[in-house]
């Protein structure tokens, strides 16, 4: 079930109803509710797949318990290999099967050697790449005994697949999500509006910002060898405004969404495009998936503990890993070690740790200094996009070859230009509520709330008929393929 | 909660109110499928020559130059599938039918509804003829067919300016391009080339969709063929920006062409007629690139009532 459709939208109110009218009296019966919803809400894609997550939760839950009894080292690691294996053996089959298939057949038929073997016909199952990382959270955590292991399945399978973020994050941490499901939840008047007025700023990114840059990404992507360099320049930047609508709109509804039941989330994206440098633009875009690589990958490998050699290669790891993460195809790994190039001189020069802080804070405008470093910044993340959205190797150069040429100086021409025209400066109203915004948890948290209330309600309406105008394209989230 | 529900009341309310305004007005617009849902049920007995296919015939075949009872079933985006589905919803009407034109444009081969941008016109087919292509809200609630910015040019169009949504006329041709309303012939053909051609027709998903459709094709000669039925398949004219077009995929083209003509020579009851760069279309018959006008509309028709008169006469 996708967030912006008439069905989330049916299913959504009855859930609610179901959770805080009908199960509240029992916290079991309202675990098991969330449970249901979400295999109602899973299902709605393709039910077949649900056997997955259900093989995934008891494999978890029972590793988890064995954990909680053997204290043997060696015993201990086998259940956590097993529960290692499993999941990530189900994501290797559905996600890079074909992907290492096609990649030795070329092998050896570049040695000479001719191999016949057929790819699969596989489908990938919605958001594996998510639901695996969280259960392995849980397992990898009770092993390192962070965590209590749960006894109850109920409790833990409401875990691993509550609805809000089941499909694209964020990617809950054990020991965040999981305790939340042991207490009563209590229903917090300011909380729910919160999360409805940050449901609406994550519908309004999703449906009027990323679903319309889709339109003319697509497009000038898909045909990019019958445009000029300056098109070809656009349909990046939109591809850079769209993948950010999408992600962090769909953030912002999970969160929302998930604040409606009395859950916290962790957040997701933080402006990730008023960021400074490439590391802090790490440290606020998908940080549910950078701060998983960051504790389960990366610091144990060593982290920034041994020399730079170690660095370097532990940095490239952990990039090129998460671009792998993003899809079985060249192009995200290149994306991935792309960005580890960008890092380097700020790992290297230790100034990779310099702006913590939010640009500009407390002030309208940033500095000279603050303003050029985020443009830099925002150049090179538009530039690694390219090949984020590239279907191959071959269409990321040929899209590049065509943008560095003369024709980057001449007018941009494709059709729909004026409609064009309207999805950018409805970007650029978007990027200035974010930047008035940028203090707070998410873009609307704060903004408008001083106003009278006219003027508030004013906003809201509009932004609710900016989503009927723009939507019924029912386009799926980007990221539900990862 | 009482309180946070009834203010999330209070705020919907307007919302609400507006959705149920806007579906009651909505049903009484009256629309080209109503209208040839309602003449296929009532008059289909009596129709000899059926249209069908998309806005190319839609707009460039007018039945009013055809002999005997010919009725126009074509919808904008309409596809080889949904060509099929009508068919097979009427074919207990259809007792009379002599004839079955068939376009074959550049994407009826590589098309699918639900993969376009059109997709949401499968609502209509649901709404309004009953044939149902999935289980959302949207085949049986008009406000959700489409998007709501059509829903307000529907309503804007029919309540405030008097204007019919999809005009058609009696038999079911479209009215709307008229000789004056010509678009830039350069620009469009530029869009429909890139929308029609631009794909790669070796990858596996056009080549699924490719088969799905020639085998739907097949079907729908092959049910024709049983019940006496002459079919026509029939590429219209495109103008020479669209089949110069720097970007249009000749691949496509060949392909397409060499498809209608090779199932024309299986089937004894199918003919293919081939007018996409016929000499008699001018500048002055188009709309657009792709799309003729009311007068290019009337020469294709009375060249395809003479293709008809003549093969008759040779048999």
């Amino acid at each position: 079930m996708l967030f912006n459709t008439i069905d989330f939208a049916i299913f959504l109110p009855i859930v609610f109803i179901l959770y805080w009218f009908v199960t509240n009296r029992s916290l079991r019966l309202q675990n098991f509710m969330l449970v249901v919803a979400s295999y109602v809400f899973y299902g709605w894609w393709d039910w077949r797949f649900l056997s997955l997550i259900l093989f995934s939760t008891v494999v978890d839950y029972l590793v988890g318990r064995r954990l909680k009894r053997v204290t043997a080292p060696c015993k201990r690691r086998l259940l956590l290999w097993t529960s290692i294996v499993v999941n990530l053996g189900f994501l290797g089959f559905f996600k890079y099967y074909n992907f290492f298939l096609d990649n030795f057949l070329r092998a050896f038929t570049f040695f000479g050697f001719e191999i016949q073997a057929n790819s699969l016909n596989v489908i990938l199952p919605v958001g594996i790449s998510f639901y695996t990382f969280q259960t392995l959270s849980y397992t990898i955590d009770v092993y390192r005994r962070k965590l209590e292991p749960t006894d109850d399945f109920i409790e833990f399978a409401a875990f691993v697949s509550f609805f809000p973020q089941l499909v694209a994050g964020p990617i809950e941490r054990a020991t965040n999500l999981l305790p939340q499901f042991y207490r009563k939840r209590e229903f917090k008047y300011e909380d729910a509006v919160d999360g409805l007025r940050q449901i609406l700023w994550g519908l309004f990114k999703k449906v009027v910002i990323a679903d319309q840059c889709a339109i003319f990404a697509n497009q000038i992507f898909d045909q990019y060898s019958s445009f000029g360099g300056s098109t070809l320049l656009l349909g990046a930047l939109f591809f850079t405004f769209q993948i950010y609508g999408d992600f962090s709109g769909y953030s912002d509804i999970a969160i929302g969404t998930a604040r409606l039941f009395g859950f916290k989330l962790m957040r997701n994206f933080a402006f990730p495009y008023f960021s400074r440098d490439i590391a802090e633009f790490w440290r606020r875009w998908h940080i549910s998936l950078s701060t998983w690589f960051r504790d389960y990958l990366y610091i144990p490998l060593g982290g920034s503990r041994g020399g730079t050699w170690m660095k370097i290669r532990n940095t490239f790891i952990i990039f090129i890993v998460s671009g792998f993460w993003h899809g079985a195809n060249w192009t995200f790994i290149v994306w991935g070690t792309l960005n580890a190039i960008y890092f380097m001189p700020l790992m290297l020069t230790k100034n990779n740790r310099k702006n913590l802080d939010t640009v500009a804070s407390g002030k309208l405008l940033p500095g000279f200094r603050e303003a050029v470093s985020m443009l830099i910044t925002f150049a090179l993340t538009v530039f690694a996009w390219i090949f984020f959205r590239a279907e191959s190797m071959a269409h990321a150069f040929g899209y590049i070859g065509r943008l560095f040429s003369a024709s980057i100086m001449a007018r941009p021409s494709f059709s729909n230009m004026r409609t064009a025209l309207v999805v950018l400066i409805l970007c650029a109203i978007m990027f200035l509520v974010e930047w008035i915004g940028r203090e707070g948890q998410y873009a609307l948290e704060r903004f408008g709330l001083r106003w009278v209330r006219p003027f508030r309600y004013a906003m809201y309406y509009t932004l609710v008929l900016a989503i009927f105008w723009f939507g019924g394209t029912d386009q799926q989230f980007i990221y539900f393929q990862f | 909660m009482k309180r946070f529900i009834v203010k999330l009341l209070v705020f919907l309310s307007p919302i609400l109110i507006l959705a149920v305004g806007m579906e009651l007005l909505l049903r009484c617009v009256d629309n080209s499928y109503k209208y040839k849902s309602t003449y296929m049920k009532t008059r289909g007995g009596s129709i000899n020559t059926l249209i069908m296919g998309s806005s190319h015939s839609f707009y460039g075949i007018d039945p009013d130059y055809l002999s005997g009872d010919a009725f126009n079933l074509s919808h904008p985006s309409q596809t080889l599938e949904f060509d099929e589905k009508l068919i097979l919803k009427y074919e207990n009407q259809l007792t009379s039918l002599k004839t079955l034109y068939l376009p074959i444009s550049m994407f009826t081969l590589y098309g699918r509804l639900e993969d376009s941008v059109e997709n949401w016109r499968e609502n209509n087919y649901s709404l309004y003829y009953g044939i149902h292509t999935g289980y959302g809200l949207g085949q049986y609630i008009e406000l959700f067919a489409r998007k709501f910015k059509i829903n307000v040019g529907i309503l804007y169009a029919y309540y405030l300016k008097g204007e019919q949504d999809l005009v058609c006329s009696r038999l079911g041709w479209g009215i709307a391009y008229s000789p004056g309303k010509m678009r830039d012939l350069e620009l469009t053909a530029d869009d429909a080339v890139r929308r029609h051609t631009n794909f790669n027709i070796h990858s596996p998903k056009y080549r699924e969709i490719f088969e799905e459709n020639v085998a739907t094709l097949k079907r729908i000669i092959s049910w024709a063929d049983k019940r006496n039925v002459k079919v026509i398949l029939l590429t219209l004219p495109a103008y020479k920006t669209y089949r110069e077009n720097p970007h249009l995929n000749s691949e496509v083209v060949e392909r397409t062409i060499e498809t209608a003509e090779s199932v024309a020579r299986t089937f004894g009851n199918c003919d293919y007629l081939n007018l996409y760069d016929s000499d008699s279309f001018t500048i002055a018959d188009f709309y657009d690139a792709d799309h003729l006008n009311h007068d290019g509309a009337e020469k294709l028709t009375r060249i395809l009532n003479k293709y008809n008169s003549d093969k008759e006469n040779n048999n």
